[in-house]
């Protein structure tokens, strides 16, 4: 007998194989449940309650897959092109889980034929590539040139990504919000220069879009009430030095000898945060915001000469104000000059719900814009916060990259056929391939109508039957559990998504197809113990 | 196995371990889940259904550590309640955000929303789709709040006559345990909100207006000072009790040498050195002294302490103090009297003086506790109320009433249109939404006529709370709203022998219905989408 050779580590799970393969599409299928029904705007969300016991009400596909905490390796491949997806484009996070997933749904029996591994992968790629190249052939642009048709675009984009949330009966307000807030950046459209900040209270409606820089008052001393709130074009001062009276070496110790040097150290102190506070005073800042805390003498001192001070002011914001209002943020008051102050047109404390904010309009440097969200519950909000965070990620693409395609399911209706139709004219293994990511690409149409309780075979026949005739746009129609010209009808996305989630959802199926052997070291702690985690696998 | 999330097995019966820890996790999905929501919701809103109305009783909670409450006021019961349910949570939320808005109201949205979660489990029952009945629900708001638009009346907003003011604090009041001096404590809360408010930016300042309470005495004593109080004495009892006319320094120095902040040790080597560190302190004061009766003040407000000896002094040399007086205390008196809050000796100069007419300290009956008054000063804008009762609870309790009557006649100082109350807009609301709902041609009809329904369970709640029949009231109010065209009749809660609230003057202010109803529809909304929860089992 041959002595056993022991390669592994006792405990390492390996497994291989085929049968490797199909588990690992096993377990990405039960991934795509958890999401599956909150595609849509008949979509469902999820209530997801961490071991802290914060719970998380989501419809954002990359939210809940972040908060699931997903272990199985396979699985995880999903969870990251959900998070791409996020961070690529912002939306269309569970339409990219549901195609993969259906995409590894559909080449399970290919792989259980017996089809090797790569050529199924290179089928999947070549009907993507298709698919990509028959999204830009077929793609609407609208023009750009036309201020007003432009943001009838952008709005209608905004509107479509909004439908499946919370907020989709105030999709109107909020798409014109969004896109006007997007409207205010520069070219560059950096994503950081609109704020969102919550305020509870109050209705949905009530949400309002600043023109300018808004952060919530920040804690202070005594003094801070007699401040004047309100400036017209203040010089603005940023700071990140500490106004307090303080030791200003930590570990240093005075030994004094006498008496009369006894005053002359505190003189000392005191005519150091002096110093600094008229500097202050003397370069004309009207408004004196600061990263660190702004001690009760300093807030008294302001007060005294008509000036306005907030500190510790959260780093974000202040570095928004910093690249609205110009100026730097100083860590000394050395060369306080007009050049490193910033200014505004206008500075005011405004009451909002129940806290106070201090607004900057009328920025001279960059454009920039807060949204304040108001609303019952802080979950609420919350959710409302992602939803927007969705919609001002597509305007921004869309702003970008102009094409739109008909949402509701009719551009993944389109590709199907046209997938199918070219399926026809090849010879080969791959043709069965290719028509089966088409009958996969079905499944968002089949799964708005699931999520929203109509008969999905009776829907996709008829969907099926109008774009055979050549009706392009054809998609689900939620509202009259009908099919619809869903471009007529303005539920607009722009194509960028629907490319981004095609080639990133076959990627993720590439990954898993290929993946034949998995070698899991056995967890450090557990000991010994072949048998896995007790009660994880229990008798069958 | 259905309890144990989302497990799946592959061919082999091996079981996947997807998501950390998942057989640790509870999943609820689908209607189950949205059904243990409702429950959860209801059995929150019928906790506070009782509390509702002038007739509302209180409930009685005892915290974790024996501290006893006892209110009537909803978002405050709820606070105490302490709930660790997550859809209860959020109806916390939804009534902290009414109160942080509105400030009144609190009770009604709460129960609202109940019978909004109730009616829509009949509907789930029936087998419609919960986001359609969400849809439902938002479009019947809708049509409410225009109802209510149309009903409201603009309100007689005049400085010179404040009777009706007045009677709508009452209506405030009247659930309250201090309905006793209803009258005068509505009067008190009409008085301070006048003489904060704004009346041309229509906007009143809360932190101008401080609510001060003291145990004994009865609730009639509770008066409304036009000035500050502080619960501190002079520091020495030989001072005078009653300043007039005086020139008060605010200091947030302490009356002792000044220290560095830096660590310092004073070598004290000889006697010699000893007796001229203790002639420093004792020049010290002296100058200290000095420089404030230079300065001109009668009265010295200091922010921290000072000890026996330089208490003496300021007693020898006739300078009346208070010591420890709170930095909120400090910025009060600083508006009120006019005077700036001076952080150095140095700095007094006579234009940061303050002035007020009179300060007096107060004793009450045979305790030793005083407390001083500062009336009359410069700037009238800061106000206090003084709330006197026979225990801490009423007395906390009559702060938390006082505080939902400043709310609202705040409000109506913004807004001045009104609705009448006593469940007469809920009324008419429902009626309009009744009308409204067999013009609609899809499934929405019926959570829209569900809405009607829920609406009405505020007036049946109030005329249960009352010990009317509460079918019999309703349909009979309902009848003659509809006979009679007019939407101010309501439930005769307090039996005055009429129904119409615009006699009984039960007025309640337009945004703050609206709120409600926007805030329970929209908390409503976000429960009904859930339809899966995951959450860590409690079994481990």
């Amino acid at each position: 007998m041959q002595p056993q050779i022991i390669l592994l580590k006792e405990g390492t799970e390996a497994s291989q194989g085929r049968s490797q393969i199909i588990s690992n599409i096993n377990a990405c299928q039960a991934i795509v449940d958890c999401v599956r029904t909150t595609l849509g705007p008949r979509g469902m969300d999820k209530l997801m309650v961490e071991a802290q016991g914060k719970a998380t009400i989501s419809n954002d596909g990359a939210t809940i897959m972040k908060l699931l905490d997903v272990v199985h390796p396979a699985a995880k491949t999903l969870v990251d092109i959900a998070k791409s997806q996020d961070a690529e484009v912002g939306d269309g996070t569970t339409s990219v889980v549901i195609l993969a997933g259906e995409f590894l749904k559909q080449m399970k029996p290919f792989v259980e034929e017996g089809v090797h591994s790569q050529i199924i992968i290179r089928g999947v790629r070549k009907a993507t590539q298709l698919a990509v190249q028959f999204i830009n052939e077929i793609a609407v642009k609208p023009k750009k040139d036309d201020e007003v048709e432009l943001r009838q675009l952008l709005e209608k984009c905004a509107a479509t990504a909004m439908g499946s949330k919370l907020i989709n009966q105030q999709k109107d307000f909020f798409s014109r919000m969004v896109v006007d807030a997007v409207m205010m950046l520069d070219e560059l459209l950096p994503l950081n220069m609109i704020g969102i900040k919550k305020v509870p209270g109050g209705a949905l409606e009530d949400t309002l879009l600043v023109a300018g820089v808004a952060f919530k008052k920040t804690f202070s001393y005594a003094g801070f009430e007699m401040q004047p709130k309100q400036y017209t074009s203040p010089k603005i001062a940023l700071l990140n030095i500490e106004l307090e009276l303080k030791a200003e070496r930590d570990n240093a110790e005075i030994r004094l000898e006498n008496v009369e040097e006894y005053q002359k150290v505190v003189d000392a102190e005191w005519t150091i945060l002096y110093d600094k506070l008229e500097k202050l005073h003397l370069s004309g800042a009207k408004v004196v915001l600061s990263k660190l805390p702004i001690g009760d003498v300093a807030t008294q001192y302001f007060a005294d000469r008509d000036m306005f001070c907030a500190g510790r002011v959260p780093e974000e914001d202040l570095k928004r104000t910093m690249k609205a209002c110009g100026g730097s943020i100083l860590t000394t008051v050395a060369d306080l000059g007009d050049s490193v102050l910033g200014t505004c047109e206008h500075f005011e404390e405004k009451q909002i719900g129940g806290d106070r904010f201090n607004i900057f309009t009328g920025c001279p440097q960059a454009k920039t814009c807060t949204i304040i969200i108001r609303g019952g519950a802080e979950q609420f909000m919350e959710e409302t916060e992602r939803s927007l965070h969705d919609a001002i990620m597509i305007v921004r693409r869309a702003k970008k990259n102009d094409a739109v395609v008909a949402g509701g399911g009719a551009i993944e209706m389109e590709l199907s056929k046209h997938l199918r139709d070219i399926s026809r004219t090849i010879a080969g293994k791959e043709q069965m391939l290719i028509s089966a990511i088409a009958r996969a690409l079905e499944v968002i149409p089949r799964q708005l109508c699931d999520n929203a309780g109509f008969d999905s075979t009776n829907i996709l026949n008829k969907l099926r039957q109008k774009h055979a005739q050549g009706n392009r746009w054809m998609g689900v129609d939620i509202l009259n559990e009908d099919v619809a010209d869903n471009m007529e009808k303005c539920v607009w996305e722009p194509s960028l998504v629907k490319i981004n989630a095609l080639s990133a959802a076959s990627e993720a199926t590439c990954l898993i197809l290929s993946v034949d052997e998995t070698i899991k070291n056995p967890k450090s702690g557990e000991g010994p113990a072949p048998q896995g985690r007790p009660g994880a696998r229990r008798p069958f | 196995m259905a309890s144990m999330g989302a497990l799946a097995f592959d061919e082999y019966g091996r079981p996947f371990i997807i998501i950390k820890d998942q057989d640790r996790q509870k999943r609820l999905t689908g209607n189950a889940a949205i059904k243990s929501h409702i429950l959860a919701a209801r059995t929150v809103a019928s906790t506070l259904r009782t509390s509702l109305g002038p007739k509302g009783l209180d409930k009685l909670m005892v915290s974790a550590d024996g501290d006893i409450t006892i209110t009537n006021d909803g978002a405050t019961i709820l606070k105490m309640m302490d709930v660790d349910h997550q859809i209860a949570k959020l109806l916390v939320q939804l009534s902290q955000s009414q109160d942080d808005e509105i400030g009144d109201g609190t009770t009604g949205v709460v129960v609202l929303a109940g019978a909004l979660l109730e009616k829509a489990e009949h509907l789930l029952d029936k087998g419609v789709h919960p986001i359609r009945i969400a849809d439902g629900f938002e479009m019947a708001a809708r049509c409410a709040i225009q109802s209510l638009e149309r009903s409201a009346e603009t309100f007689p907003l005049d400085v010179n006559n404040l009777e009706p003011l007045i009677q709508t604090a009452m209506t405030t009041l009247g659930s309250k345990i201090i309905n006793k001096c209803h009258r005068h404590m509505a009067e008190i809360a009409v008085n301070a909100v006048l003489a904060v408010a704004d009346m041309e930016t229509r906007d009143v300042n809360f932190e101008l207006i401080k609510v001060e309470t003291k145990v004994g005495g009865q609730l009639e004593d509770t008066m409304l000072v036009k000035g500050v109080i502080v619960d501190k004495d002079f520091s020495h009892p030989q001072m005078p009790k009653v300043l007039r006319n005086v020139k008060i320094a605010i200091l947030t120095c302490p009356f002792e040498p000044p220290k560095p902040k830096t660590k310092h040790k004073l070598d004290v080597t000889s006697v010699e050195d000893y007796k001229n560190l203790r002639k420093y302190e004792h020049e010290k004061f002296e100058e200290m002294v000095q420089q404030v009766k230079d300065s001109g003040a009668g009265l010295a407000i200091c922010q921290w302490g000072f000890d026996d000896e330089a208490n003496h002094m300021l007693l020898q040399r006739e300078l009346p103090a208070v010591r420890w007086v709170g930095g909120p205390e400090i910025e009060l008196i600083a508006i009120a009297t006019g005077g700036r809050i001076v952080p150095r000796f140095e700095e007094l100069t006579p234009d940061k003086l303050g002035y007020a007419g009179v300060v007096k300290e107060l004793c009450f009956g045979t305790t030793k506790d005083r407390m001083l008054v500062i009336e009359e000063c410069t700037n009238s804008k800061a106000v206090t109320i003084f709330i006197r009762g026979g225990n801490k609870m009423i007395v906390e309790e009559a702060k938390r009433s006082i505080h939902d009557a400043l709310c609202v006649v705040r409000n109506l100082v913004r807004d001045n249109r009104i609705v009448y109350g006593g469940g007469a807009p809920e009324i008419s609301c429902a009626i309009a939404v009744a009308k409204e709902a067999d013009a609609i041609k899809t499934l929405e009809q019926y959570p829209f006529r569900a809405f009607a329904d829920a609406l009405e369970s505020i007036p049946l709640a109030l005329a249960e709370n009352s010990g009317l029949n509460p079918i019999h009231t309703l349909t009979e109010i309902k009848s003659r709203q509809v006979a009679e065209n007019n939407p101010a009749l309501g439930i005769d809660c307090l039996c005055k022998g009429t129904a119409d609230m615009k006699e009984q003057h039960v007025i309640e202010t337009l945004h703050s219905k609206k709120q409600q109803i926007l805030l329970a529809t929209q908390v409503v909304k976000m429960i009904l989408k859930i339809d899966d929860v995951r959450s860590p089992d409690d079994g481990y």
